[in-house]
């Protein structure tokens, strides 16, 4: 399907559900639709939550209590008019959230998912306790229409807002997600270290995620209490947390469309939940579990699936996207490189000692090599220069300004670009949108010009889409731009990370054993590359174990061995080097040139 | 300070650091958090309470069946909702989905079973509820067994973890891979640790039954206070999980008796917020070394 088609399907389909009601509205039909127009709204933010950013919420329930509340309490108790109330709704549930999720954001996955829990559990109680807000019991009866120009919305009224909203908020989702924060959120997700190498706070990035879909939550609250005038704490019990979760995971947590098609399944089948209530938690928590272990991505994961068979079957061919090509030739811009000056580096893993104090100066502009035998503590030295361990003793400075102490994605925005020993792709994104990951930091956009694809945004994106399309070009990936990441071969998978890395336009590039694994092909073409990003300007810094690799391109190498420097020099005088020669030939050379 | 409370903290707090560590156990090998130990430990309760008071036996053959019952169904859980997952990604988190799936399995139907109504356990002979006065404070002997109980069981096993196979539980928890090297089976481990996991969370059912009654509210009260506590101490520390068991008793004793009972949960749960916002490993924890 063309996206010329697909468009026009999208909106048919608005048209009709636009015109529906004159057909076949009758006012139990036009509640029932509201109402899951508004359950869309929170599963479409949840998913966006859970489904891209892998944070499993179970408290969205008590997000949707508070934007009801919000709005009862503004318009019943306190005369506001709607709109102003549904704006308080979408802030009071992501203020309220986000002080709830800080703490947790800074920990593992699961600390969120039960802080969740235990939030929805105290705002449950607090909605009967906190009688003087709340009402207790009774909760706020006689919530009023919203009213427009003077005109009190009826209940077809509020269905065509509920669904604006919805078509809305897809539309924005879309839009977010295909933008470099919905990259990075994914990145969260799959694969935490690649997105900080990358520039990515993941903290900001799951706040942001967090706040969006709390913002969602609050505003399907505002519209159920305007729908059912009356809010009462019974209406939002831990199931209703739980539910969200559910409509998520049975539609397809992680595509776009799939909390539409986990409510509508929801709502096509309330006879039977009606009838076994009783039952229904543990029909909820069966099917989660079913889900989970048989079908990960849900209806629309298995319908994908599903039709990709159906074509097969029918002897269609694969639908092709259009290749990447390389949009303009022009060289690349020169860069800036960075200096970098560690001074007496020491790093200790428990009783180990991983770096003794080493110091090395790596010129701006040049290519650097730190060779030594395994276990000497290069990849170590890597790692502290990016800021991914923390330094014991001694300074390391980048372009003359200290980047101790600082976290790896500052380290990462002031130019410090890298690559790891295996590669770190996002396996389930396609090649293109891994490499474009890199550019995060480059790009300046806001998330909220993303959602609305204002045109300041449509530029940087496509000026990001060139940049990458030529760097995938430069390592001679092009062709395998649309292919998903984790279906490379690992020489391949090296290659599109040093692309990735480049994108980013770093100062100072760090390769760590780029060499290890690939064919003798690729190995002339990374000399290539390198030798190419070195002409740019960047400052390269390479560990790597492929001597005359490193002899053809770096300009100064130094040597470790168990944590210290044992030689620095140009590539001709360290290894010539005796003590060199013995690290590298076995302590018998050693001790015969000792003895010598 | 009212020397009752403390006295109920104590105890409450004893039992919280019980089902933390319960968490810890599963934790280590693993770095799966049980969503539902909760329902484990309600289930060590009504299946206890069901053969002491229901059936008559005597209380130890009651606790240890409870035991071997609720270690089987946890074993059961690692097989069918854990290892899957895990096999699938070793380090994805669906496994936070499927074990709050269990958790609400567990929880239903055992409310299917039992019934909603709870069930009163004595504790075994010589103890009792029944309070006598001790400087000021009302105290049984049945609360002085369990802060007792669970101070030697936490003893007990943070020395487990210098022997030889605790030390194997610890490796598996710092690197998978490096530990199957060294000839270790991880996969046994895991299923080892669910199944000790889960007789430690009926032990603690059992244990709470006589103060707390044995009903399926437990679970989810259980769940939250004890990852509270957990969280307070620091995950995989047994000691740190016990002092933090107590902060929360008396966090939540304190919020009872200066605001009222029904803000109880909310003040326990700002008192853990507050502390992992300034502390995010806990008291006693340290940050976990990242791997690059």
């Amino acid at each position: 399907m063309s996206s010329r088609t697909r468009s026009a399907l999208l909106v048919a389909l608005a048209v009709v559900l636009y015109l529906a009601p004159f057909a076949v509205g009758t006012e139990y039909r036009l509640f029932i639709a509201t109402q899951m127009a508004a359950y869309v709204l929170v599963a479409v933010g949840l998913n966006l939550l859970n489904g891209y950013g892998g944070q499993v919420s179970l408290g969205h329930g008590a997000l949707v209590a508070i934007g009801a509340y919000a709005v009862a309490i503004a318009t019943v108790d306190h005369h506001w008019s709607f709109w102003p109330a549904a704006l308080l709704a979408m802030l009071a549930a992501s203020a309220v959230g986000a002080v709830m999720a800080l703490p947790a954001f800074r920990l593992s996955t699961w600390y969120f998912a039960l802080i969740t829990l235990g939030f929805a559990e105290v705002v449950g109680g607090l909605l009967t306790e906190w009688r003087e807000l709340t009402h207790g019991f009774a909760g706020v009866v006689g919530v009023p229409k919203p009213v427009l120009f003077g005109h009190e919305l009826s209940s077809l009224d509020l269905y065509w807002l509920a669904l604006t909203l919805n078509i809305a908020a897809l539309w924005g989702m879309a839009n977010l997600l295909a933008s470099r924060f919905g990259r990075a959120l994914v990145g969260v997700r799959d694969n935490p270290v690649a997105a900080t190498a990358s520039g990515v706070s993941l903290v900001r990035i799951k706040m942001l995620a967090f706040v969006v879909s709390a913002a969602m939550a609050g505003l399907s609250g505002a519209l159920y209490a305007v729908q059912k005038t009356v809010v009462t704490p019974d209406d939002f019990t831990a199931d209703f947390s739980i539910f969200f979760l559910l409509v998520v995971v049975l539609g397809g947590a992680g595509r776009l469309w799939g909390p539409v098609v986990g409510a509508v399944v929801f709502f096509l089948v309330p006879e039977l939940l009606a009838a076994l209530q009783s039952w229904r938690m543990l029909i909820y928590g069966t099917a989660l579990l079913f889900l989970m272990l048989y079908a990960p991505h849900g209806l629309v994961g298995a319908m994908d699936v599903g039709w990709q068979h159906l074509r097969k079957w029918l002897g269609l061919p694969a639908v092709t996207p259009p290749p990447v090509v390389a949009t303009s030739r022009q060289t690349v811009e020169p860069v800036a490189g960075e200096a970098l000056s560690v001074q007496g580096v020491e790093k200790r893993f428990g009783g180990v000692t991983a770096l003794a104090g080493v110091s090395l100066e790596v010129a701006a502009g040049t290519t650097h090599a730190i060779v030594g035998p395994n276990g000497s503590g290069k990849t170590t030295l890597l790692n502290m220069i990016s800021g991914f361990y923390p330094i014991d003793a001694g300074s390391i400075l980048v372009d003359g300004r200290s980047v101790v102490g600082l976290a790896p994605h500052r380290i990462a925005r002031r130019g410090v670009g890298r690559t790891f020993q295996t590669p770190r792709m996002l396996p389930a994104l396609s090649v293109l949108d891994n490499i474009l990951l890199g550019a995060y930091p480059a790009e300046r956009q806001s998330a909220l010009s993303a959602t609305l694809r204002l045109p300041v945004a449509r530029r940087e994106q496509a000026a990001s889409l060139a940049d990458a399309s030529r760097y995938l070009d430069f390592v001679g990936l092009a062709d395998r731009a649309h292919e998903a990441a984790g279906e490379l071969p690992h020489g391949q998978q090296r290659l599109a990370e040093i692309a990735r890395a480049l994108v980013g336009r770093p100062r100072l590039l760090l390769l760590d054993e780029p060499a290890a694994g690939l064919s003798l092909d690729e190995l002339d073409r990374l000399g290539e590359l390198i030798a190419a990003i070195g002409r740019l300007g960047t400052t390269v810094v390479i560990v790597e174990h492929h001597l005359e690799l490193v002899a053809n391109i770096c300009s100064s190498v130094t040597v470790l061995e168990r944590g210290a420097v044992l030689a620095s020099g140009t590539p001709a005088e360290v290894f010539s080097h005796p003590q060199v020669v013995a690290a590298y030939m076995g302590t018998q050379a050693g001790v015969g040139q000792a003895a010598s | 300070m009212d020397p009752d409370l403390l006295v109920g903290a104590l105890t409450a707090g004893s039992l919280y650091a019980l089902v933390a560590m319960g968490f810890n156990i599963l934790y280590r090998p693993t770095n799966v958090f049980n969503f539902a130990q909760g329902d484990l430990v309600m289930l060590g309760a009504m299946v206890g309470a069901t053969f002491i008071t229901l059936l008559g036996l005597p209380w130890f053959v009651g606790a240890v069946l409870a035991m071997l019952a609720v270690a089987a169904l946890a074993l059961l859980e690692e097989k069918v909702a854990v290892a899957p997952v895990l096999n699938r990604s070793a380090t994805g988190h669906g496994w936070v989905i499927t074990t709050l799936a269990v958790s609400m399995i567990f929880a239903n139907v055992v409310g299917l079973c039992w019934g909603p109504d709870p069930i009163a356990v004595k504790p075994p002979w010589p103890l009792s509820t029944d309070t006598f006065e001790v400087l000021g404070a009302n105290v049984s002997t049945y609360q002085i067994a369990i802060v007792a109980v669970t101070i030697v069981l936490v003893l007990g096993v943070e020395a487990f973890y210098a022997t030889r196979p605790g030390k194997a539980v610890l490796a598996v928890a710092e690197d998978r891979d490096a530990a199957l090297l060294r000839g270790i089976n991880p996969n046994r481990l895991s299923s080892w640790s669910f199944f000790l996991g889960g007789g430690i969370a009926a032990l603690t059912g059992v244990l709470a039954a006589p103060v707390l009654y044995a009903s399926t509210g437990l679970g989810p009260a259980l769940l939250l206070k004890g990852f509270a506590s957990a969280a307070v101490g620091g995950i995989g520390n047994n000691r740190g999980a016990l002092i933090a068991g107590y902060i929360i008793g008396l966090a939540e004793a304190i919020a009872a008796s200066v605001l009222s009972p029904g803000y109880q949960l909310a003040a326990t749960f700002a008192v853990m917020l507050v502390i992992l916002l300034i502390r995010p490993h806990g008291l006693f924890g340290r940050p976990e070394a990242r791997t690059v």
